[in-house]
């Protein structure tokens, strides 16, 4: 699903260039759910940016379901963010002003998806996830792990093939982070939905089957979780 | 989509509602001022524009060596109009030079303005009484009323008949016949009591009569450039042909279009002209100042909804689709402030149509406002939203979903330049109407040469310039029955009051001829006005020849005509030599903003003006009385003049010519003072922002051991320095723009440097103190909560 060879990034200040990925190469089969670990400032976010098209390597290939995502026109990176990517943050960037309904119908606007369906999907999700009768509140009117929550449904209802998730429990109280974890775990393996997230947590890596840990940019270790 | 962008907009503006109701309100405000700008430009630019031949009408106009006039001979309409194949029709027309009193029964009229006008002028002019434009036969005149005239005279009138009136006092005897109503035009060039429609004018007149003027309706398609040549070429050869004048070289002709008429003749001034421009810049600038404070908060804002953009940009959203949700946003705020505005103006209206003397009305359908809103509406969306639509929907997600994001260094440059050049223009306005104030107490104070303050004139149809015009009396058997009323001091009669225009005619002395004003007076003129002698004396009955070729002069025309002991000299002129047997001071009959012009007063003057002006001068603590016992005795004091007395004040008039500069100090005032109000308000939601953006910076320095006092300093410092940049940027354009004004004045102040100052005391003074208000949450706050990680 995602092959990349050779990615570098630095930023060059008055000539002097400071790396954050030095010469990564990877690639991501679809219905793997992948943990990247390291040190803070290690290039954990860069890469995972880089990996959902959100930066643009200095360097290297990337190709995304077998087409070459550097070349890309800012058009087509949009149609792959409708179809393909969902993303879920640490800080959960729900939409303030809209309903938790709203901020899960979101991307289906995008999408444009005509509206019997985009109800009975939100309907769907907001099952799925027990927070039927929460759908009319704001945002800041849930607890932190109930808002990442709706970031993943939001995610997940646009029916991506991958979902990255930057450190999705790192604001989280460890029960709630526990109940996230889980979740994403049922959607590797029950939908096949392939993750890649950053995280800190080595209790929270061993919930996927492949754990990469970067340090100082470069790619130190590559290994499978131990099967369950 | 809409519908919840729509609702996110909403929501969005209620979270944020004062801030929300300062950008409505201050952009309401403008706009109603500009609404009003906007119905005043184009009603000033429209007149007479219903004329279907609008564009094809030219008024003939001479100019002199002195001055420019539309008043030329009748004869060179003809000449025109026989020569020139691509003029349609030539018509005349002039105006009446008294008042007139029209009686029905016991309904009495007074008319100020009958319009005469020939039969083809009635027709280029679009003058149609109701019953429709007919040519009166042979030499009679056909006379209409005004509609509002008629309801006077004949209140119970319904159908349109000619009706038999007596003109003057009831015992004169003179009657005449009113063929109808006319409808007066406000909204024209032309407004009259009535109009006088001849068959044909000036017949007899010849080239030495400058009485009418000349309208020309030119065929389309005219080279007006090349007829504007012919016209001039002809008329110094009519007038070498007449023999009258021999100097033609200084003389020529030109044609003004009768779009130019009402707002900058070439024959007249063109103040009302500048005020419009002058208006409609103030009303664009107002306008464009609003849009800065709608610019400027949705940049602060931006930080807020930066998020939003990256979210919704990862979830699929083009940049076009954001640009445009923000775009509606701002439309949304448009359209309810164009609502606003469109009250605030309806409640405005009637004290600005006091002001400017017209009858402006919003639910005019005519007005343009109808298809102008809209435009206007899109125009200031564009102006207050494009910018910040683009920096919104340009965020890369990376950048603001990285969580420490703020927008404050990106626009820093833009914002704060647009602050300082809000300010600038409130300095520039604040200078100007400074400058204007002062110049209007200067002219208020300073000593006119005459005093007009118990002086009333009287209106009076009754010629005194015995014995040199026909119909005259002597004007002594008033002056002996006035002066016996006790508490008048003095009574005159002249051809002009100060403060109206005077004559103009030729003079010849000490080898020099130049047009020069003339007044015709009778004795006690110069007491009665309190004018200032310089030498010689002024004219007295003790001296007969006084009413005979005796001349007073004035300290201008003594320059003028180059006299060392002008006392004594000669000056000739209305085929009579004068004697000079005195010279007055200079003194300012036209107001402030001409110079004085050289004058000659005489008392006996074949070639001169009607003399029907009296002044009487009164005592002031038996004003009421006096005027009671005038208004009984008129009939006798005055018998050809009727029982009807009507008076004036005289310094009441004399104002009147500082009307213009008033008007202008009030709408530099309301000018000033929006752009000061909606500039703070601009400035208070964007110092809430600012304190906002660095209430962690302010936070830190608390605990570090910055002192309340400090922090304040510290908020401030950046809008001071602001604040004086503006300051320093507008007090050269002020300068040269005030400096301008001023020269249109020939007695005018020097320009004072308190309005500077004051500009900057004034600006300095408002920043700090909306500033501090804002940044008193942000001192007052908690570090610790400030400090907390979010």
């Amino acid at each position: 699903m995602i092959e990349i060879k050779n990615i570098e990034k630095y930023y060059a200040n008055k000539g002097v260039k400071s790396y954050i990925l030095r010469h990564v190469t990877t690639s991501i089969k679809q219905g793997e759910f992948v943990s990247i670990m390291g040190p803070s400032g290690a290039g954990k976010s860069t890469l995972l940016n880089i990996l959902g098209l959100l930066e643009e390597p200095t360097y290297g290939e990337y190709h995304f379901m077998g087409e070459d995502v550097t070349a890309m026109k800012e058009r087509q990176r949009i149609e792959l963010y409708r179809n393909h990517i969902g993303f879920v943050f640490q800080a959960y960037h729900l939409i303030d002003e809209m309903t938790v309904a709203e901020n899960i119908e979101a991307p289906l606007l995008y999408k444009k998806i005509p509206g019997s369906e985009r109800k009975s999907r939100i309907a769907d999700v907001l099952d799925r996830f027990n927070m039927v009768a929460k759908k009319d509140l704001f945002p800041n009117q849930l607890s932190g792990g109930q808002q990442q929550l709706v970031g993943i449904a939001r995610a997940l209802v646009a029916q991506p093939s991958i979902i990255l998730a930057d450190e999705p429990t790192g604001n989280l109280q460890s029960a709630q982070a526990e109940q996230i974890m889980d979740l994403f775990k049922k959607l590797n393996q029950e939908e096949g939905i392939t993750i890649v997230q950053v995280t800190h947590s080595e209790k929270n890596a061993q919930y996927g089957n492949r754990i990469l840990t970067i340090e100082d940019g470069v790619i130190k270790e590559d290994k499978a979780t131990r099967l369950e | 989509m809409f519908k919840l962008n729509l609702k996110i907009a909403l929501r969005n503006l209620w979270k944020n509602k004062g801030i929300t109701a300062i950008n409505i309100g201050g952009l309401a405000i403008a706009l109603a001022a500009f609404i009003l700008v906007m119905m005043y430009a184009s009603y000033e630019t429209s007149f007479d524009k219903e004329n279907p031949n609008y564009d094809n009408i030219y008024v003939v106009g001479v100019t002199y060596p002195e001055f420019k006039t539309n008043y030329v001979a009748a004869p060179l309409a003809t000449a025109i109009k026989q020569n020139f194949p691509e003029v349609e029709s030539a018509g005349l027309i002039t105006g009446s030079s008294f008042e007139l009193t029209i009686k029905n029964g016991n309904n009495t009229l007074f008319t100020k303005n009958i319009l005469v006008a020939d039969y083809s002028a009635a027709k280029i002019l679009n003058i149609k009484p109701n019953s429709g434009l007919l040519r009166p036969q042979g030499d009679d005149r056909l006379t209409y009323l005004s509609t509002e005239s008629m309801k006077t005279l004949f209140p119970n009138k319904k159908d349109n008949k000619p009706e038999i009136v007596g003109f003057g006092a009831s015992n004169s005897g003179i009657t005449g016949t009113i063929a109808g109503a006319i409808k007066n035009n406000t909204h024209s060039n032309f407004k009259f009591d009535g109009v006088s429609i001849a068959s044909e004018l000036g017949k007899n007149d010849n080239y030495n009569m400058n009485a009418y003027t000349i309208y020309l309706q030119l065929k389309p398609e005219t080279d007006v450039e090349l007829l504007e040549q012919k016209i001039n070429n002809l008329y110094k050869a009519e007038l070498l042909k007449s023999n009258k004048v021999t100097d033609v070289k200084s003389i020529s002709t030109f044609l003004d279009p009768l779009a130019n008429l009402h707002l900058r003749p070439k024959a007249g001034n063109d103040a009302a002209y500048k005020i419009l421009i002058a208006l409609s810049t103030l009303g664009i600038l107002i306008l464009v100042i609003a849009c800065i404070n709608f610019t400027n908060l949705s940049i602060a804002q931006a930080a807020k909804r930066g998020k939003e953009v990256g979210v919704k940009k990862v979830m699929g959203a083009f940049r076009y689709q954001l640009t445009t949700q923000f775009l509606v946003e701002i439309f949304m705020q448009c359209l309810v402030a164009v609502v606003l505005a469109l009250m605030l103006a309806e409640l405005v209206l009637p004290s600005f149509n006091h002001l400017f003397q017209v009858q402006l009305s919003i639910w005019h359908f005519h007005n343009g406002l109808f298809w102008q809103l809209p435009l206007i509406l899109c125009v200031i969306t564009f102006i207050a939203g494009i910018y910040p639509a683009m920096v919104l929907s340009g965020f890369k997600p990376a950048m603001v979903l990285k969580g420490n994001f703020s927008t404050s260094k990106q626009s820093y440059w833009l914002r704060n330049g647009l602050l300082v050049f809000q300010f600038c223009i409130a300095v520039v306005f604040i200078i100007s109407l400074l400058t204007i104030n002062s110049q209007l107490k200067y002219m208020r104070t300073q000593d006119v040469g005459f005093t007009a303050n118990q002086v009333v004139y009287i209106k009076n149809l009754t010629l005194f310039n015995n014995p040199s015009k026909l119909g005259s009396v002597s004007f002594e058997p008033l002056r002996e029955k006035m002066m016996n009323i006790p508490g008048v001091k003095s009574a005159t009669v002249a051809t002009y009051i100060p403060g109206g225009t005077n004559g103009v005619n030729s003079y010849s002395a000490n080898g020099i001829t130049a047009n020069i004003d003339f007044v015709n007076v009778e004795f006690d003129y110069f007491e009665t006005l309190d004018i200032k002698l310089k030498e010689g004396r002024f004219f007295s009955q003790k001296f007969k020849t006084d009413n005979v070729n005796s001349a007073v002069i004035n300290e201008s025309a003594v320059a003028k005509y180059g006299f060392k002991n002008p006392v004594g000299q000669t000056i000739t002129g209305s085929g009579i030599d004068y004697k000079i047997v005195g010279v007055i001071k200079d003194f300012k009959s036209q107001g402030f903003e001409s110079i004085v012009q050289p004058t000659i007063y005489t008392i006996n003057d074949p070639h001169g003006d009607y003399k029907t002006q009296i002044m009487v001068k009164i005592e002031e603590s038996r004003m009421a009385e006096v005027l009671a016992t005038l208004k009984s005795q008129w009939s006798q004091i005055n018998p050809k003049d009727g029982e009807d007395f009507r008076y004036e004040f005289l310094d009441e008039l004399y104002g009147k010519l500082f009307k213009k500069q008033e008007q202008l100090q009030s709408v530099f005032f309301a000018a000033a003072s929006l752009t000061i109000f909606i500039a703070i308000l601009g400035l208070f939601a964007f110092a809430k922002y600012i304190t906002t953006g660095r209430i962690k910076e302010i936070a830190m320095r608390k605990i570090l051991g910055a002192n309340d006092l400090q922090i304040f300093k510290l908020i401030n410092k950046s809008f001071f320095v602001m604040v004086l940049i503006a300051n320093l940027i507008s007090w050269p354009l002020a300068y040269i723009l005030t400096k301008k004004w001023l020269e249109t004045f020939a007695y005018r102040i020097d320009i004072p440097i308190l309005p500077f100052v004051l500009s900057a005391l004034i600006t300095i003074l408002l920043t700090i103190i909306t500033v501090t208000v804002q940044a008193r949450n942000a001192v007052k706050a908690n570090p610790v909560d400030a400090l907390k990680y979010e």
